[in-house]
């Protein structure tokens, strides 16, 4: 345990003493935030609700953001040499994979979780807006967690995967959108899966939590997955035994 | 304290470790030689628990490299080629993430790390960015990093590639020290460095040792005829055949140098003609120049057990 948060702390440290994390990180807020003023404006005087409208926006960038966070994971590490030296200290593949794992994620955390503020800064700045309703904001923060941790865990295998950390880009961004896209390509399809897509389809359950309605089914889903991820990242690392 | 019996290694299939097998005790500085690709790099990296072999077996302080790694890894101190660092962080904030990651704590941390700055004189750079050090003084940081939890054994490659010679000078020197209190396997091409830091040379080629030796034993490895060199003045003819007459002399080859007759004597084994051949000289009245015998070193015996080493 002690080891993994020896780990954990040194990624966050290397998150943070990276000036690209901090472009990234204030990137991601703007656009977050001009994607929802866009969004509540074309939608004023609808039904739509500005929760919804909020997950929506955050979710939009979530893809792009992930890649950046987690494509130098271990492909940097594979480029540069120290993952020998990292794998030669005392230290099992299980503790080198979540001490990654658990510093991209509280990354992102620290990172993202302040855009959920600015729901409350439009409803500060503009009276006419109802209050925010906690449950819904409660269920959205819940299912970005849990999505985004999928996501890191596709981005840590891609990183796993390779030693070019643009190519670890490319293949985690298209792995990220598949859940993302899954529903628009399944209602095209002829053979009546658009019920199992739809029940697969991250952004039904980003509207869904949303407004309040927090169905366990997903959420065992993306854990589910997440672990799935993680013990192949260990496989994988391990594979070098293997070889 | 490191014992390898019959180990192998294979890449697919190229066989890059091929049977090897030795052993060092403890204390000893042990030089790792070969050319490129014999195998020292993949050897160290299954000692280091890095790679596993794919047959054999190898063990070090007791612990079997492949059924007690963990315990291997806080046995040994290892530096990669090329000593991979963190180039963001601060030489004092890597070395204490390293000790951490190697199992020391509380003020233990801060011992060592006061110990190993001292001991590869880094003290200057305690709170400088690795990203900003020379190589030397990276060099140094990643040696610091090996020494840090006091492994039992350090296990070094190339710990003086691409340094220019006062830096080598001060690698060899901090490793010179090291010998006693640790048991160091180190790999170089720099020949000199492995005669002048090694108590005992292993050189290996195509993933084989061929030879294993003290280092002051290691000379008499390369037996066979000796050459002595003479430039002289005087007459060529007489100077030719006044050293083909000396009994030890198989062979004399001659060149003329200015002046100067330069001749090189093949003379059978272990026999030194240098007096006899300055007698002859001071009869005939030739002026001597040179007179010196071409001795085996550690270059000539690599070069000869590794002949034809590329694959």
């Amino acid at each position: 345990m002690r080891t993994l948060l020896i780990l954990w702390r040194r990624e966050l440290m290397t998150s943070f003493l990276s000036p690209v994390a901090y472009v990234t990180m204030s990137t991601y807020l703007f656009v977050a935030g001009w994607t929802f003023l866009q969004a509540v404006e074309a939608n004023s005087g609808q039904q739509e609700m500005p929760e919804t409208l909020l997950f929506v926006s955050v979710f939009f960038w979530l893809p792009l953001f992930v890649t950046s966070i987690t494509m130098r994971l271990f492909a940097e590490e594979k480029r540069s040499g120290t993952i020998e030296s990292l794998m030669t200290a005392p230290i099992t593949d299980l503790q080198v994979v979540l001490g990654k794992y658990l510093g991209a994620f509280c990354f992102l955390i620290f990172a993202a979780v302040p855009a959920m503020g600015i729901a409350y800064l439009l409803q500060w700045l503009s009276p006419g807006i109802d209050s925010m309703d906690g449950g819904c904001m409660l269920g959205g923060l819940l299912i970005f967690l849990v999505i985004s941790g999928f996501c890191i865990a596709i981005g840590l295998l891609a990183s796993l995967l390779t030693r070019n950390q643009i190519v670890a880009a490319i293949a985690c961004f298209c792995a990220i959108c598949f859940p993302f896209l899954i529903r628009s390509a399944g209602s095209s399809l002829p053979f009546g899966t658009d019920r199992v897509l739809e029940y697969l389809s991250a952004d039904t359950h980003i509207v869904d939590f949303s407004r309040g309605s927090i169905d366990t089914r997903p959420l065992v889903l993306y854990l589910s997955g997440t672990c799935f991820l993680l013990f192949t990242a260990i496989k994988v690392l391990e594979s070098r035994r293997w070889r | 304290m490191i014992r390898v019996e019959h180990l192998t290694k294979r890449f697919g299939g190229r066989v890059a470790v091929d049977d090897l097998s030795f052993e060092v005790k403890k204390g000893e500085v042990v030089g790792f030689l070969g050319p490129n690709g014999a195998g020292k790099t993949t050897t160290m990296r299954i000692l280091s628990c890095f790679l596993p072999p794919t047959g054999g077996s190898a063990s070090i302080a007791g612990y079997d490299v492949v059924r007690e790694a963990l315990d291997v890894r806080y046995c040994v101190g290892y530096m990669p080629e090329s000593v991979p660092l963190y180039m963001e962080m601060r030489v004092n904030e890597y070395l204490r993430f390293r000790a951490r990651l190697k199992g020391l704590r509380g003020r233990r941390v801060e011992s060592r790390l006061d110990d190993v700055l001292a001991s590869c004189s880094l003290e200057s750079c305690y709170n400088r960015i690795i990203g900003h050090l020379s190589k030397g003084y990276r060099q140094r940081v990643g040696l610091a990093d090996a020494l840090i939890h006091e492994p039992d054994v350090l296990i070094l490659d190339e710990p003086s590639i691409g340094l220019d010679p006062n830096q080598i000078r001060h690698i060899r020197h901090l490793i010179r020290g090291l010998g006693g209190r640790y048991t160091v396997l180190l790999s170089s091409h720099i020949l000199p460095e492995v005669e002048s830091v090694c108590d005992r040379i292993l050189i290996i080629n195509h993933g084989r040792i061929v030879a294993s030796e003290a280092t002051s034993d290691m000379l008499g490895l390369m037996r066979g005829n000796r050459n002595i060199i003479v430039e002289a003045k005087g007459p060529a003819a007489q100077i030719r055949e006044g050293l083909e007459a000396l009994d030890p002399v198989v062979r004399v080859s001659s060149t003329q140098v200015g002046q100067w007759e330069r001749c090189v004597c093949e003379c059978t084994n272990d026999s030194d003609v240098r007096t006899e051949i300055f007698d002859l000289a001071r009869m005939h009245g030739w002026v001597l120049r040179e007179l010196t015998m071409n001795q085996a070193n550690l270059e000539d015996i690599f070069v000869a057990m590794t002949e034809g080493g590329e694959r």
